[in-house]
């Protein structure tokens, strides 16, 4: 909501959530409509485009129904939790000639866009091997992401950041996937909250993600990334270079200017990823342009992550693709 | 045993062998007693630095010393290792301790045998630091083990200056053969349990130069179900700040313990050049000094002969699921 208002050419007309209670009290707190029902926010001609922040599971049906409705649609990654919801999503973006934007907001974040840019201006050399890392506390927060059946668990919701990292500047799929996913901490919940996946590209380089839901309560939210190529190698950690660190009795937080919330006035310009990203997708709205992350860009990430959890349940190497 | 124990160096090709050597003479009733090494170059270069006797041939310098440290190229380990168990002397063994299981089962029953200390050079159960985490963990502290994850990578202008480490009839191969073995050997000590499943993936190579493979991902299961992972890539680029490292993430059920070795470094900034400065422990001197202990007191070494095998085992299971493209058994 808060990188919404930020958008100078656009006005949050309202929202509707399945929390009657809770979505009154965002109406209010932003100053919005809040409708009585989807279908009433979809009959609502003032409104062009619908964000979807809903649980992984119900992405489908919000999001077709909003393309059918002639909406675009940005929807929170990942974007289903299977190919066939994601197809359905896809051809449904296309039927009715909408734009479909999945939000993987890493593509956002400052410190990977920088990475892809030292990588496109070949400062690496060819990619050999990736290592990403991923972790913080599991989100019980919200029961649904603790519900394999509802998010994925670890590996389609956390892993798939990196992987879609690995996708974007490997130029594609991998040829073959292999992983460890398992339930290392949450036994009384039915989830996976520990994933070590490998990735093998057609170019032959190869990536290792990790993705850990099983960390203390108190670990800050941290992820780390290394590419090692023919002619360098690149290393980023969200730890280290923070600037700003609060630490209190339980917890310790972190601050960056690169990743906070813009406060007009304060900052010189908008930073925020999330800003960044729904700019983007306004931008191709307007302007009729391919999403970066559009349905069949972000169907690739899925499909490995689902892969993984194949692998890891079969024991062996998954291989895709022709 | 009384006096001085006499040590001899049999292969010196390994750059280790210098710091060993180094951590030697800085113990109290050590004697390095000289240093066979068959290629004639090093072995003038290594007595002229050190101030140690050459040896004209293994039996000469064996006749002379109560214990050995092979430091060869890998793939005359085996050779050495015979060699020196049958005249009776005890062995410091480089990693890794053979480049077959053949070589490395029979290693395990001709020193059983001759009844000689024999104690691989897995450095990482002598480092403080991850000492430390055995203790931790032995403590409870992050509860039940349940996953690790390991890098030992190394700096990729390494292995090139020693020309044996990426010629396969010397070295026996690669990345794989050199750094899985640390990160292995610390997770069947952590865990307690041995390695019963192994997937290696290996990618294109940094350095296309050189006709070993010189990057690796290995998964991990141990017998007690415990997850890791290995990356051993020689992939540091060249200006990295250090020769590279060895770190370990251990997931427990109520923590999380983060090593990272060698990180103990007071970096330098000059006119023209960056460098790092060590100031951590000198794990290879605690080693030398426990293989001397164990001679002196009949103790038992920390990382013994079958542990050397199974880090064959578990590299050797590492090449063939790469190959096979499924998960591998150590045999």
């Amino acid at each position: 909501m808060a990188a919404w208002r930020m958008l100078e050419d656009c006005r949050v007309v309202g929202l509707w959530g399945r929390d009657k209670s809770r979505a009154l009290d965002v109406a209010a707190r932003y100053g919005v409509k809040a409708y009585e029902s989807y279908s009433d926010l979809l009959g609502d001609r003032d409104v062009e485009v619908v964000d979807i922040c809903t649980p992984t599971y119900t992405h489908r049906k919000l999001a077709v129904e909003a393309m059918e409705a002639g909406k675009h649609v940005l929807v929170e990654k990942p974007m289903a939790l299977s190919l066939m919801e994601a197809d359905e999503m896809i051809s449904a973006s296309r039927r009715a000639g909408v734009k479909l934007m999945v939000a993987h907001v890493l593509r956002f974040f400052p410190e990977y866009m920088k990475a892809k840019d030292l990588l496109d201006r070949g400062e690496v050399g060819e990619i050999a091997v990736i290592r990403a890392w991923r972790g913080g506390p599991a989100p019980e927060w919200s029961p649904w992401f603790m519900d394999l059946g509802k998010s994925g668990g670890v590996t389609v919701d956390l892993a798939i950041h990196d992987v879609d990292f690995a996708v974007w500047v490997n130029g594609g799929m991998p040829s073959e996937v292999y992983a460890k996913v398992a339930n290392l901490k949450h036994r009384s919940h039915d989830i996976h909250d520990y994933a070590l996946i490998m990735l093998k590209f057609p170019t032959g380089s190869i990536a290792f993600i990790e993705a850990n839901w099983a960390l203390p309560n108190t670990y800050p939210f941290t992820m780390r990334l290394e590419v090692d190529g023919t002619k360098g190698m690149i290393h980023l950690d969200n730890q280290s270079p923070t600037p700003l660190k609060l630490w209190t009795g339980s917890s310790v937080e972190g601050f960056s200017p690169e990743t906070l919330p813009w406060k007009p006035g304060v900052h010189p310009f908008p930073i925020d990823p999330f800003y960044r990203e729904i700019r983007h997708f306004i931008e191709c709205v307007k302007e009729d342009r391919k999403p970066i992350t559009d349905g069949t860009e972000a169907r690739k990430s899925l499909e490995v992550c689902l892969a993984a959890v194949r692998s890891s349940s079969e024991g062996r190497p998954v291989h895709l693709g022709g | 045993m009384a006096g001085s124990i006499k040590l001899g160096f049999l292969g010196v090709a390994h750059f280790h062998a210098d710091s060993y050597v180094q951590a030697a003479k800085k113990l109290p009733n050590v004697e390095v007693a000289g240093v066979y090494e068959r290629s004639h170059d090093l072995s003038s270069q290594f007595s002229g630095k050190f101030g140690v006797k050459q040896y004209v041939s293994p039996e000469a310098l064996l006749r002379d010393v109560d214990a050995v440290v092979i430091a060869s190229e890998n793939v005359l380990h085996h050779e050495y290792v015979l060699q020196v168990a049958e005249a009776g002397k005890h062995i410091l063994c480089e990693k890794p301790m053979a480049v077959s299981l053949e070589q490395a089962d029979e290693i395990v029953r001709v020193v059983e045998k001759a009844g000689v200390k024999f104690q691989m050079c897995y450095v990482m159960r002598y480092h403080t630091v991850s000492v430390l985490v055995k203790e931790l963990l032995k403590e409870g502290r992050i509860g039940r083990l349940l996953a690790m994850a390991g890098t030992n990578k190394l700096n990729r202008a390494l292995p090139l200056l020693r020309a044996w480490f990426t010629d396969r009839r010397q070295s026996g191969g690669g990345a794989v053969m050199d750094h899985t073995v640390h990160l292995s050997d610390l997770m069947r000590w952590y865990s307690g349990a041995e390695v019963v499943e192994v997937y290696t993936m290996i990618g294109r190579n940094v350095n296309p130069g050189i006709d070993v493979e010189d990057n690796f991902l290995t998964t991990v299961r141990m017998g007690n179900d415990v997850l890791g992972s290995i990356d051993g890539s020689w992939t540091y680029a060249a200006g990295h700040y250090t020769w590279g490292d060895v770190t370990m993430e251990l997931v427990g059920s109520d923590g999380v313990l983060y090593m990272d070795a060698f990180r103990q470094n007071v970096y330098y900034t000059g006119e023209d050049k960056l460098s790092w400065h060590y100031y951590g422990c000198d794990p290879d001197l605690l080693m030398v000094e426990d293989f001397i202990r164990c001679i002196r007191d009949d103790g038992k070494p920390r990382a013994g002969v079958y542990d050397g095998r199974q880090g064959v085992a578990v590299t050797l299971a590492g090449y063939e699921s790469s190959r096979l493209g499924r998960p591998v058994k150590p045999g």
